[in-house]
């Protein structure tokens, strides 16, 4: 252990965030090029309510059309941002998650539904038609399911992040390319407003979230550790130490933040329905934790790289002993943990007792969050390497590597100032220069070069 | 058929490089981060490259030394931004190095800054590869193929990712030879990357002639060998200096 080099764990939580992305654009892309062919017809969404893109328009009139496409649906996701914030700030949670589980529902069930039908037509696979239901519907209810309850496990709902991202991404590259860029462009500046600007609504999201210690009610990836959790954590902490010069620094997110430290109290609500998931959670954090022990990771390090470890970083974990059942369990213990401990002299007391161990497991669970992204940010990111697959491989590299840049770029400065951040700014801008640099000055130069095999 | 042939001629030109990725670099996410930090610069250079050149495309087609001209910019250009990407790296070192001696775990090793080049000189080879090869591919997965006049024993697709993987083999391998001369200040290795680049681009030059691709290609691929023995010689070399130190070396 002692004698592994820094090299091996270093920048996991920024590769954590990365894949899913990468892997979302990839998969966008594969889509727009098997699936082009087949569908042209112009969609009609909220994102062209005002213009309708027709390819012989002129210029002009293509770009106000598209301007004002932009304009409206920047100002229709502000309003229902608001909404959720008001929402949220008179506390109708429930409301929220139940409302975000339907939406789940129905954009895996029709959109997903329509995706697969093309698939299932353009590759000729032979299904019948209740097969296929059915199919369809097991994967929605699963996916509806693994939105906002803690019994699934953390990959799967990794998965349906990622298949929701992919499914509304490639349901807005049908967007006329103008109007596409447009939108692009406005939504990067509207995130950039909306999460920094006080009084901005995102920001009064995550404000409000993490003052009352509760979960956001809102569709984001979280790049937890999945299997080998703490190696994972430590090794996130430190990429932090290195960038951020050594700051304490909460459990951070791009654009949506939750904070790590749950209150016991703050969750009692709305968790009667969580019960019978508890059940399924606690037999879950057993096998992850002990992978993690059986790494030996985390138990054999001296205490003085422990003290270490939890001075840089509150993210952290506690040995919970579950009395009242018969069941012992250990997860890796460091010092500075005062919510868990107090919980744990509460959990004695009365009939809160059952619910307090749940919590706390809820706790031990939500403490291991690592970096969480929106999922508007992966639906954008594929939307512009989508839009950039119809005209070129080229463009869709460069696109993918100025995006991916960028959200390297954004995670360096989350670790710098420890705060919520926009996440499309910055890969937005770089991508959408990328994507004109590379088609305007680049095609030429290198298709000229190559045909005549000129390299170097 | 068609997508097949176009998915060999991609891994014709990038599975070596996926071999290598797959085994040493997906391992150590900080090597990942490496790969894209150095595949992003090389395509920024392209980039500016092109919008130097771009007022003068396109070039005539049966002229031979705008090309030379060209390609000889291209070289200088990309080995003075080698340059500042050892720079670059240099001060990351001491910054892990220091970061290292904070949480008391040993220092970077002797493998970990070879593999560190690798991975740098690996984003340039994909860069390449991905740009001057696979980025023409898509017409391969479609139902025809392409000859150029040139070379019109071979499609242009395989030609194509043949030497892209030669210019795989010597961008990622030269970085390692790179780096380890600036570390050691040797002058030979340092003066030799740039000379081995500038060869094997003036050696693609060898394909304007008609059915130059015959000899051009097999002396790309010598030069390919070249920088590939004298990488691994030197890394040989390296590793058993660092062992009869019998500490791992700083």
């Amino acid at each position: 252990m002692e004698s592994s080099s820094i090299l091996d764990s270093l920048g996991v939580e920024i590769i954590g965030v990365m894949a899913p992305v990468s892997i979302c654009m990839f998969l966008v892309v594969l889509l727009t090029y098997s699936l082009s062919v087949t569908s042209d017809s112009q969609i009609r969404t909220a994102a062209n309510l005002i213009y309708i893109e027709n390819p012989s328009d002129s210029a002009t009139v293509k770009l106000e059309g598209s301007l004002a496409n932009a304009i409206v649906f920047v100002v229709l996701v502000a309003a229902v941002t608001f909404v959720l914030v008001l929402l949220f700030y008179y506390n109708f949670t429930n409301f929220l998650k139940h409302y975000m589980r339907f939406s789940a529902f129905f954009v895996l069930g029709t959109m997903g539904g329509a995706i697969f039908l093309s698939i299932i037509q353009h590759f000729s696979i032979p299904v019948d038609s209740i097969t296929c239901f059915i199919l369809l519907f097991n994967f929605t209810i699963l996916g509806t399911l693994s939105v906002f309850s803690g019994g699934i496990p953390i990959v799967l709902r990794q998965c349906y992040m990622v298949v929701m991202g992919i499914v509304v991404a490639a349901w807005f590259t049908k967007l006329p390319e103008w109007t596409t860029w447009f939108i692009l462009v406005a939504l990067a500046l509207y995130d950039l407003v909306a999460v920094l600007a006080p009084g901005g609504p995102l920001k009064l999201l995550v404000e409000l979230a993490s003052s009352r210690d509760e979960e956001l009610p809102a569709m984001v990836y979280e790049a937890r550790p999945t299997v080998s959790g703490h190696q994972g954590r430590n090794r996130g902490s430190s990429l932090r130490v290195l960038v951020g010069g050594g700051g304490v620094s909460d459990s951070g997110s791009v654009e949506l933040q939750a904070v790590g430290n749950h209150v016991a109290n703050q969750q009692g609500r709305g968790n009667s329905h969580n019960l019978d998931y508890n059940a399924v959670a606690v037999r879950d954090i057993d096998s992850v934790d002990g992978d993690g022990n059986g790494n030996g990771d985390g138990v054999s390090r001296s205490p003085h790289e422990r003290h270490f470890a939890s001075a840089v970083s509150s993210e952290h974990s506690t040995e919970v002993r579950v009395r009242g059942n018969n069941e012992i369990r250990e997860t890796e213990t460091d010092e500075e943990m005062s919510p868990l401990v107090e919980l744990m002299g509460w959990g004695d007391n009365n009939r809160e007792e059952a619910r307090g161990l749940e919590e706390s497991d809820n706790n031990v669970d939500s403490l291991n969050r690592g970096i969480k992204l929106g999922l508007g940010d992966f639906i954008f990111y594929s939307v512009l390497v989508g839009r950039a697959a119809m005209y070129d491989l080229m463009t869709v590299y460069a696109c993918y590597l100025a995006i991916i840049s960028g959200l390297g770029c954004t995670l360096i400065l989350l670790s710098v100032y420890n705060r919520a951040l926009p996440a499309l700014p910055i890969s937005i801008m770089l991508g959408v220069v990328f994507y004109f640099l590379t088609r305007l000055l680049m095609e030429p130069f290198v298709v000229g070069m190559t045909t005549n095999l000129m390299m170097f | 058929m068609t997508v097949a042939a176009g998915i060999g001629y991609a891994l014709v030109a990038l599975g070596p490089s996926l071999s290598l990725f797959v085994s040493v670099i997906s391992r150590k996410p900080f090597l990942i981060l490496t790969v894209l930090s150095s595949t992003l610069l090389w395509l920024v250079s392209l980039i500016i490259l092109s919008g130097l050149w771009r007022p003068f495309l396109p070039l005539k087609a049966n002229v031979w030394w705008p090309y030379a001209l060209l390609v000889l910019s291209s070289v200088c250009f990309q080995e003075g931004l080698r340059f500042l990407f050892w720079k670059v790296y240099k001060r990351l070192e001491d910054v892990l190095d220091s970061f290292a001696d904070r949480i008391s775990r040993p220092r970077l090793f002797l493998t970990d800054k070879l593999q560190i080049a690798l991975a740098g000189g690996l984003g340039h080879g994909v860069a390449h590869a991905v740009f001057f090869c696979l980025s023409l591919l898509t017409p391969a997965f479609g139902p025809a193929t392409f000859y150029v006049d040139r070379c019109s024993k071979v499609p242009f697709f395989l030609v194509s990712a043949i030497i892209a993987l030669a210019f795989v083999t010597i961008h990622t391998f030269s970085m390692v030879i790179a780096f380890e001369g600036y570390a050691k200040g040797n002058k030979v290795d340092q003066g030799i990357v740039p000379v081995i680049h500038l060869a094997a681009g003036m050696l693609t030059l060898v394909n304007f002639a008609s059915e130059g691709c015959v000899i051009g290609v097999p002396l790309l691929y010598l030069v390919a060998s070249v920088t590939l023995l004298h990488c691994g010689k030197m890394v040989w070399q390296r590793l058993k200096e660092s062992r009869n130190q019998s500490d791992p070396s700083r």
